[in-house]
């Protein structure tokens, strides 16, 4: 089947060019199309992985391009990696086109989001299965091209437009950065193969300030895609999209891209210890950063996308720590239950037709699906005991402490604290106390919608367990099979009493404000109003951008105008105007009298005399 | 297999629609657009015919014509062929890939052409002698005879645009002909020094007796360095006027806004590129040293070309001023490709002329489509077009894609090649210049999204691509993403070219 995976991402691209051809006459039947291709892509990728769990990892290669002498290739490359991403893929991939099917319901252009859906699945997929650096930016930018027209699904809103443009930007300016650590580290190592990139990095073929710096570029892309701090902006304002491309996009799969990036290069950072410490830094800085602004948010979509920023950090700072297991490993549970977040908001949405948190309350027994789905969700992201986010974000703790970074260690355990709180502000607000809204139409979702959430529900409990420090390392070891990397990091039991001591208070103190009531809800607001309007304006980074290199752009491009229209046409008309000059000036020479054209003659001979003998006859 | 007579059947085989043309009485639209379209369609299918043959291995070298043509005087003494200039064709790969390019947004620049509303049968003769002197352009193997089919371009193309432009096409005409005129002169005297200096016009014979130590001497006048460093400046305006280099595009910016959006299909399409095949087949072509020595300075240019026209793309409010300055901006990368003097380069170049040549060209046709609907392309009054025309919209969009180089699209892959070549040589520049690459997903989201997303300011009778206007649309974009997903179709025909020019510059 190995042999075979390239089949896999053409079953959605399949699916998105039918609906766009015939998707008008199919209407909602539509979602079937989706769902069966997606569903096939995900018993490939099942069938895949069974398969690479026994055999060593395989690879195909066909020449692409010519140029001259060199040839690029593309091809596909079932590693462990790839395999468990194609099944994270695929799988969320699927649940989400089944829960589209309740949740677009209705909707004018019902068959297009499908097309779309298709579109960037198949994009997912085929990244997830490049061999080389070249092939994996190809995808790399065909998933924001899906991201870009999922978020902008709404195009007739201003605010889709705008965040879908927002969107295609910022993560242009870290792909730019990837396109120069790719093309910088082709001319050292003569390939984009990630092989032979390895190879050359083990010998010591590339100087180690280069290799620095186009690690360090590389990781530029991952940081715009991963929405990690200074390119986070978009990330949360592309919740514009509907709530089931968030679920998919904007928390499982895309945004996690730039995760994967750093963990199928791992060598390479491993190389450079700068490197390293930029993505660990990048990523406990961000964790904390997004975790304190979600403490205030009040858009439910919103506290989930600075959560989703928040917990990309902590995969960064797992990878940055040397933790390759740890940080893969939080990336496959976040993706389930993120996407169970996500979902279980969408249909909490669904029935409320409101965003904002402050306006529901009370839905516990109205939505007894959804609810408990939720908690669950809420529970695993918290790190609450054997729930799936426990074991990952413990993983990512101890690897943080054993590779010495003491600083981002406490930063990561402030960020799991605010993460706890955060997460059970939200919930307790929309499910607890009394319903805020005309509530007598909230129902629970159809089936349709909530059997997805179910399956997302049983593995973000489950999903923990195949790397547990109780039964085994499962995961890590696969993983990690023929590499020297820790399969699972060994650390000092205190830390995980740490770990759920820090949740557990999160949760309490939500619960004494929000559940209890015994703290005031505007306690951070009465006291520290400077500090609460920072976090509740996002440390003003959209604002500073717009002062800065928005309005800088916008200058250089008016001052360029102003060269091309005065100046540069001034030029021509100057050369004009010289030239009608002259013409006039050779017509009043002109003027019949035979004196003036002996002496406009024996100048010109004497000039033509000078030149010759200046020149010796030869220019 | 020899052809002596295909590359002549195939320039001018337009000819035949120009005859017929003159037989038909002037007020038959119908039967005149039909012979239009029609008589584009033998160029095409010869260029097709011997595209893939040539992909199959055949050599371009048996198509090559040679008779002779105007003697000046006996110079039998020096040499039985010195000072006669012949008609001689002959194609490369990438001759036969500009011939190709030419000929298919010919046929689809006709099909956009049934839009024209008035005088058909002088549009058509014109169009189509304009065919005959773009085809003779990339063809002809002797200046003299390349330099009357550049002039050939400029006739008819002032006349589209004066006669069938929109409100200043008069202004834009004279503006297209005085900034190509002079050109045109610079290369007139180009040639002649060459021609003068050398005994002969043909360009594999120039470049013999530029290269070869012996030919050198029997030379009737030799060349002085200082004099190839004048010529090759020379050759640098003279074409660069035609890509156009800042500060000499200020023509191209009214042509593409007043002329005929199907006229300017061709004109972006495919007279920008003769600037750029100019300078590959002669700047570069014949001046391998000079273009050595000042290589940074042309890598330079066409970064100021691709950051200029992409910041000023930012501001402007017209559709077609966007796209101009946006054509602007992507010739910048045909310079840097050059200017990087190494196989993905230069590669990345030729890409670049190709890809932009039908990017530009898809973009156009949807602008004439648009503004036959709407009458406007101001941004400011356009709005939610995905909402009354979802298929043109979509079209926009697919094309925006492109044009800022989206992987999976022609755009895509000569970018990166260009930039892959550049970061070899001058990685700092490089940097520089892919700033360009963010400020091109930048002004063209601002365009198209302004265009078509956001609420609806068109009413909801305006009709959407229909009929006709698929062909175009479709294959164009069709032929984008192929070059996109298997740029080898194009690669691989040019991979003889690129050897001859590596070899060229002694490397």
């Amino acid at each position: 089947m190995m042999e075979n995976a390239w089949l896999i991402p053409l079953f959605p691209l399949i699916s998105f060019l039918l609906l766009l051809v015939v998707g008008k006459q199919l209407k909602e039947r539509s979602a079937y199309v989706g769902m069966l291709l997606t569903f096939a892509s995900f018993v490939g990728s099942l069938f895949v992985l069974n398969e690479r769990l026994t055999m060593p990892t395989y690879k195909a290669e066909y020449v692409w391009l010519t140029i001259g002498t060199m040839k690029l290739t593309a091809g596909f490359e079932v590693s462990a990696l790839n395999a468990l991403m194609l099944l994270i893929v695929s799988l969320v991939s699927f649940l989400v086109h089944m829960y589209s099917k309740g949740y677009m319901h209705g909707d004018e252009r019902f068959p297009v989001f499908y097309a779309y859906l298709g579109l960037f699945t198949f994009a997912m997929l085929g990244l997830v299965l490049s061999p080389n650096l070249l092939q994996t930016y190809i995808f790399w930018e065909l998933v924001g091209l899906g991201s870009f027209l999922l978020i902008g699904f709404y195009f007739y809103k201003e605010e889709a437009k705008a965040a879908a443009k927002k969107a295609f930007i910022m993560t242009r300016i870290g792909d730019v950065g990837l396109l120069i650590g790719m093309i910088l580290l082709f001319w050292q190592v003569g390939s984009f193969e990630y092989d032979e990139i390895f190879t050359a990095v083990a010998n010591g073929d590339v100087s180690s300030s280069l290799l620095t710096l186009s690690a360090i570029l590389i990781f530029v892309g991952a940081i715009g895609k991963s929405g990690q701090f200074p390119l986070h902006t978009w990330l949360p304002d592309a919740m514009e999209g509907p709530t089931p491309v968030s679920a998919l996009i904007h928390a499982a799969t895309m945004v996690a891209a730039g995760v994967y990036l750093v963990a199928a290069l791992f060598p390479l950072y491993e190389a450079s210890e700068t490197a390293m410490m930029t993505v660990a830094i990048v990523g406990g800085f961000t964790a904390i950063f997004a975790a304190s602004i979600g403490l205030v948010q009040k858009d439910i979509k919103r506290i989930l996308a600075y959560s989703t920023v928040s917990q990309l950090g902590y995969m960064m700072l797992a990878l940055g720590s040397a933790g390759y297991v740890a940080g893969v490993f939080h990336l496959m549970t976040h993706a389930f239950f993120k996407a169970l977040l996500f979902l279980a908001a969408g249909s909490v949405i669904h029935a409320v037709h409101t965003q904002n948190i402050e306006e529901m309350g009370g839905l516990w027994r109205k939505m007894q699906l959804t609810a408990p789905l939720f908690l669950i969700g809420t529970l695993a992201i918290s790190g609450f005991p054997l729930f799936s986010g426990f074991f990952s974000k413990d993983e990512i703790l101890i690897a943080a402490w054993n590779h010495g970074h003491v600083g981002l260690f406490i930063l990561a355990v402030i960020a799991a604290f605010f993460t706890a709180f955060y997460m059970f502000r939200l919930f307790f607000l929309v499910f607890t106390g009394e319903a805020r809204l005309d509530a007598h139409h909230v129902h629970e979702s159809p089936s349709v919608m909530t059997i997805p959430m179910m399956v997302l529900g049983v593995l973000a409990i489950g999903s923990g367990y195949v790397q547990t420090p109780w039964f085994g390392a499962f995961l890590g070891e696969w993983l990690t099979e023929g590499t020297h990397w820790h399969a699972h990091e060994e650390g000092p039991s205190w830390i995980m009493i740490v770990a759920t001591m820090v949740s557990l208070l999160g949760i309490f103190v939500a619960w004494l404000m929000y559940g209890k009531k015994a703290l005031a809800r505007d306690w951070l607001s009465s006291r520290f109003p400077l500090l609460y309007n920072v976090l509740f304006n996002k440390y003003y980074v959209d604002e500073f951008y717009g002062s800065t290199v928005v309005y800088a752009t916008k200058a250089v491009s008016i001052l360029c105008q102003y060269i091309d229209r005065f100046l540069v046409e001034g030029m021509a008309n100057l050369i004009a105007a010289t030239a009608s000059g002259i013409g006039r000036l050779g017509a009043r020479l002109q003027n019949g009298q035979v004196q003036m054209y002996g002496t406009v003659t024996i100048i010109g001979l004497a000039l033509l005399v000078v030149i010759f003998a200046v020149t010796g006859g030869y220019l | 297999m020899n052809e002596p007579y295909f590359l002549s059947l195939l320039i001018f085989s337009p000819l035949l629609g120009i005859l017929a043309l003159s037989l038909i009485p002037k007020e038959q639209e119908k039967t005149i657009k039909m012979i239009g379209v029609l008589a584009t369609l033998p160029s095409l299918l010869l260029a097709l015919f011997a595209f893939v043959k040539h992909l199959n291995g055949y050599d371009l070298s048996q198509l090559t014509e040679r008779r002779e043509w105007i003697h000046f005087g006996k110079f039998s003494f020096l040499n039985e062929t010195n000072f006669t200039i012949g008609y001689e064709l002959h194609i490369d790969g990438l001759a036969l890939v500009m011939i190709l390019l030419t000929t298919l947004l010919a046929t689809f620049a006709a099909l956009a052409s049934t839009s024209i509303t008035k005088e058909w049968k002088g549009y058509f003769m014109l169009f189509l002698l304009l065919e005959i002197g773009m085809l003779g352009v990339f063809a002809a193997s002797n200046l003299v005879l390349f330099f009357i089919f550049f002039e050939i371009t400029l006739i008819p193309m002032f006349f589209l645009i004066g006669k069938w432009g929109y409100f200043e096409k008069e202004k834009a005409a004279y503006s297209y002909l005085v900034y190509n005129g002079l050109g045109s002169a610079i290369l007139l005297i180009v040639i002649a020094v060459l021609l003068a200096r050398t005994g002969t016009s043909n360009v594999a014979e120039i470049h013999r007796i530029f290269t070869d130590p012996v030919a050198q001497m029997q030379m009737v006048s030799p060349i002085s360095e200082q004099l190839r460093y004048g010529l090759f400046i020379a050759l640098l305006i003279a074409f660069g006027v035609k890509l156009p280099i800042v500060p000499l595009h200020r023509w191209m910016l009214r042509v593409h806004v007043q002329a005929p959006p199907a006229v300017v299909m061709l004109h972006s399409g495919v007279l920008l590129k003769i600037g750029a095949f100019g300078l590959i087949r002669f700047a570069l072509g014949l001046f391998p040293g000079q273009f050595q020595q000042l290589s940074t300075l042309i890598v330079i240019l066409g970064v100021v070309n691709l950051l200029y026209g992409a910041f000023l793309a930012f501001v402007q409010n017209d559709f077609k001023m966007v796209l101009a300055y946006s054509s602007v901006s992507h010739m910048g990368i045909v310079l840097i490709g050059l200017g990087s003097l190494n196989e993905a380069g230069v590669q990345g170049a030729i890409f670049q002329a190709v890809s932009h040549g039908f990017i530009s060209a898809f973009l156009f046709f949807l602008v004439g489509v648009l503004y036959e609907r709407v009458q406007t392309t101001s941004l400011d009054r356009l709005g939610g077009l995905a909402k009354v025309m979802p298929l043109t919209a979509g079209f926009f969009l697919a094309g925006a894609m492109a044009s800022l180089g989206l992987p999976g699209t022609s755009g895509f892959i000569s970018e990166f090649m260009a930039f892959l070549g550049l970061f070899k040589v001058n990685p700092v520049i490089a940097a520089v210049g892919t700033l360009g690459i963010i400020m091109t997903a930048v002004y063209l989201l601002r365009a198209v999204l302004n265009m078509t997303y956001g609420p609806a300011k068109q009413n909801d009778r305006v009709s959407d691509l229909r009929g006709m206007e698929f062909i175009p649309a479709i294959s164009l974009f069709a032929l984008i993403v192929l070059i996109g997903i298997y740029p080898n179709v194009l690669a691989a025909p040019l991979q003889t070219t690129i050897e001859t020019i590596m070899n060229g510059l002694g490397g």
